[in-house]
């Protein structure tokens, strides 16, 4: 046998003694690897909409946005409203959680008129008649800074008259 | 500032990415493996700046890197253990013109690889070799028969 290099000892450079779990360490934290880009695969990461609704007498009101998002993405979230008697003064309320470290880039179509009602965003949808489906486009995107999990509520009233609420969650990844 | 946590972050991630995906993948620079490189370092740059285009942001991220790569360096200098684990062991690979299959199996190598290698080293054939050693930086030192 030949004398090894300086530095190498044979039972544990050559023979592995003590090294046995090395690959099974490196396959078991590869495979968590692999376990993020599937979660990331089937949506936990972000950002496919899902689809929330409620109905009241009034109208019915359904809401599709992502649940899960990440910094800096862009997002839509998308609100239609059916009524099915006249709501003379449709407003959207949204809590200050859809709005918290997000930029809303736009609105559309604009509301006849926005503002803060009880520190929550009150938009002013206008005259619905019976029968009407009106769709709000809002197109958000999250701050880089903006991380944590959160409840978004929107509600429908006909002016200061509740109709119906919408509770979803948000998770933002950093 | 969340710059440093993410630098601090990214830097882990992409140490913990290098011990695991094993070290022949990242000593050799094939023309796909250097794309590919500059591919990991412009999403880890996003990931780390985000829309930070400022100066104190490069400061900030580039300086948490620099550090915790001396700190890196350090406790590889200072703690044996802590070497075994961050920067790994070598592997003896062929002795006295045996090739050792079972370590070679376990770093994903094959003869052909060993056997470039050898030619690299000028060496012909792998029975010339006295020792072959895959060190931590995944390259392969051969020491020839006397």
């Amino acid at each position: 046998m030949a004398d090894q290099p300086d530095g190498i000892v044979l039972r544990r450079h050559r023979d592995l003694e003590g090294r046995f779990w090395g690959p099974w360490l490196r396959r078991a934290l590869l495979a968590l690897v692999a376990l993020v880009a599937v979660l990331a695969l089937v949506g936990v990461f972000g950002q496919p909409p899902s689809t929330t609704s409620a109905e009241a007498a009034p109208a019915r009101m359904a809401i599709s946005a992502p649940g899960a998002v990440r910094g800096g993405l862009l997002y839509q979230a998308r609100f239609e409203i059916r009524a099915n008697d006249a709501l003379n003064d449709a407003t959207l309320v949204l809590n200050p959680a859809w709005l918290d470290g997000m930029t809303v880039n736009t609105i559309e179509p604009s509301p006849v008129s926005q503002a803060s009602r009880n520190g929550n965003l009150a938009l002013s949808l206008g005259h619905l008649p019976a029968g009407a489906r009106y769709v709000l486009f809002m197109e958000f995107q999250v701050n880089p800074t903006t991380v944590g999990s959160r409840t978004l509520r929107a509600e429908l009233d006909d002016g200061e008259q509740p109709v119906l609420t919408i509770s979803r969650r948000l998770r933002i990844f950093p | 500032m969340d710059i440093v946590v993410r630098a601090a972050f990214a830097f882990a991630f992409v140490f913990f990415l290098t011990r695991i995906v094993g070290r022949r993948e990242l000593s050799s620079l094939e023309p796909f493996d250097l794309i590919m490189l500059i591919v990991l370092g412009d999403l880890v740059q996003q990931g780390v700046t985000q829309s930070d285009y400022s100066v104190t942001g490069l400061v900030l991220a580039a300086g948490t890197i620099a550090l915790l790569q001396v700190a890196v360096s350090y406790l590889n200098y200072r703690f044996r253990r802590v070497r075994q684990v961050l920067a790994g062991e070598p592997i003896v690979l062929i002795e006295d013109g045996r090739v050792l299959e079972a370590n070679l199996a376990r770093e994903r190598l094959t003869r052909g690889e060993l056997e470039e290698g050898a030619r690299q080293s000028q060496l012909d054939s792998l029975e010339k070799v006295r020792w072959a050693v895959l060190e931590s930086s995944g390259q392969i030192s051969f020491i020839p028969k006397q």
